[in-house]
């Protein structure tokens, strides 16, 4: 006699995002470590004294129980395992974590294994939580779902020719996902220059242990490079726009320009007091 | 000609085409149906439903309804200050000189005025952003009505010491109000945010871990 399909699952998962259904419903994306991204339905959420809404917020690690639907899964049960707070109160950590969400979404089909990104995903955002530099984090999250999912650039060689490329005179393409080196790179068209020293921090990210990586120090000139060539490198892999990318740099304008502005405050008022 | 209910039974037997012509040539029921169904939570057997009752209503409440629809979209506009939907601008609230001007409540949608205001515990201003910031679906800072909030700091309310960000206690409504702290406390403003814990008649089992967190960090004597 053939087994019935168990009516509930029981699973780990990290939230993703979610969208109104209804008057009082949400479809919540969650990822998953064995079923991949799923799409389920939170029943009567945006009431206020529903029991699941503060589980099911983007960006917390829950154990979730679901009933098989017709169409989708409905969520009965859903208990967090880690909310990270320190993520939610600061605007730097938060918008890296928008962006680390948004990517795993983006690079990831329904219902087709994602463990790896999963697991990079729950890392990446522990990381953030625990106070780890926003750099750091998102650089090498990026680099690890990249070779997770089949899009490892290459950073040492040229795609072309195959030779080592020296990182002072490397091109490269986001599109083709890899560096040229000099000759190669003036046959090929859409081929830009990249810079040295970024293409050196990403070999390290890339090829050192995590530890090793947080230790190279950045200027906030080179991360706001490093951040445009990556930014550029994802977009072209996920084939469209990533809108936490744009709010990552808004924030980070927002906190530069505000610094500056306190400093003029404190220049004129040190002026005004002499 | 009017229509009178005794020429047919809606519930059953009626001639209009089921699923199938829904644009420009469908007929005029079947019209009304189709703009009641993009309505936001009408499906089809409602859209039905309102439709059908609309049909038997006298013409009067008809032409009531269609004069207040109508009216609404072409004296409707937004208040120059406070962005909120109004018939005048400046708004009531804005134009109100009893009124606190030196706090000004954010909120996301112009409903939020109505629940604040309801509770008759806010004296101030509003302004409403249209919105949070949704990266993922596409929205960014500069989709909001951030601008027009710096602009009546600048010009019109320049007696306000604090700001109230009232945006709903998810990721995106927090990433908001942090955006909007980090814009305007340089300029010297107070901002502060609405108090997060545990809903009325809400059961501690249930509670997540960062509401309870909250609840415990912004405790208050009893």
């Amino acid at each position: 006699m053939p087994s019935r399909l168990p009516r509930i699952t029981k699973t780990e998962a990290i939230v993703l995002r979610y969208r109104r259904l209804g008057d009082a419903d949400r479809i919540v994306t969650l990822l998953t470590p064995h079923r991949g991204k799923v799409d389920v339905v939170a029943k009567g959420v945006l009431r206020s004294r529903s029991k699941l809404a503060g589980h099911l917020e983007p960006a917390t690690h829950l154990e979730v129980v679901l009933a098989h639907g017709r169409n989708m899964d409905v969520v009965t049960q859903a208990q967090g395992l880690e909310g990270w707070p320190a993520i939610r109160a600061d605007l730097d950590r938060l918008s890296a974590a928008m962006y680390l969400l948004e990517l795993a979404d983006r690079l990831t089909v329904e219902h087709a294994e994602a463990g790896a990104v999963y697991r990079h995903l729950h890392t990446g955002l522990a990381r953030l939580a625990r106070g780890d530099g926003q750099q750091v984090v998102t650089r090498t999250y990026e680099l690890a779902l990249l070779e997770a999912t089949g899009f490892r650039p290459e950073l040492a060689v040229c795609i072309a020719c195959s030779e080592a490329v020296e990182a002072s005179h490397a091109s490269w393409s986001p599109l083709e996902g890899g560096v040229y080196c000099a000759d190669c790179a003036g046959r090929r068209p859409g081929v830009s220059p990249l810079d040295g020293t970024v293409l050196r921090v990403l070999r390290a990210y890339q090829s050192q242990p995590y530890e090793e990586a947080g230790r190279i120090r950045l200027t906030d000139d080179l991360a706001a490079r490093l951040e445009h060539v990556m930014h550029a490198l994802m977009h072209a892999v996920a084939e469209r726009e990533i809108g936490s990318a744009a709010f990552v740099s808004a924030a980070r304008r927002a906190r530069v320009n505000g610094e500056a502005r306190a400093a003029e405050a404190a220049e004129a008022e040190a002026d005004f007091e002499g | 000609m009017v229509f009178d209910p005794r020429d047919s039974d809606p519930r059953g037997g009626d001639s209009e085409p089921r699923g199938g012509d829904w644009g420009a040539g469908a007929s005029p029921i079947q019209r009304l149906v189709d703009a009641f169904h993009r309505l936001p939570g009408i499906g089809p057997k409602s859209a039905q439903r309102l439709a059908y009752h609309v049909l038997r209503a006298p013409i009067e409440e008809a032409r009531d309804l269609a004069g207040a629809l109508i009216e609404v979209k072409q004296s409707i506009v937004l208040c120059e200050r406070c962005q909120n939907v109004t018939d005048r601008s400046p708004c009531r609230v804005c134009a109100d000189t009893s009124r606190d001007r030196t706090v000004i409540c954010v909120v996301e949608e112009p409903l939020d005025v109505v629940a604040i205001d309801r509770t008759g515990g806010f004296r101030g201003l509003f302004h409403v952003l249209h919105g949070v910031v949704s990266p993922s679906d596409g929205i960014g800072p500069e989709d909001l009505k951030i601008a027009e909030l710096l602009r009546r700091l600048g010009d019109v309310d320049t007696d306000v010491s604090e700001i109230i960000v009232a945006t709903n206690p998810n990721l995106e409504g927090e990433a908001t109000s942090m955006y909007l702290a980090r814009l305007l406390r340089p300029m010297g403003l107070r901002v502060t945010r609405l108090a997060r814990g545990l809903p009325a008649g809400a059961d501690l089992e249930y509670a997540d871990d960062v509401t309870l967190g909250r609840a415990m960090e912004f405790r208050q004597e009893v």
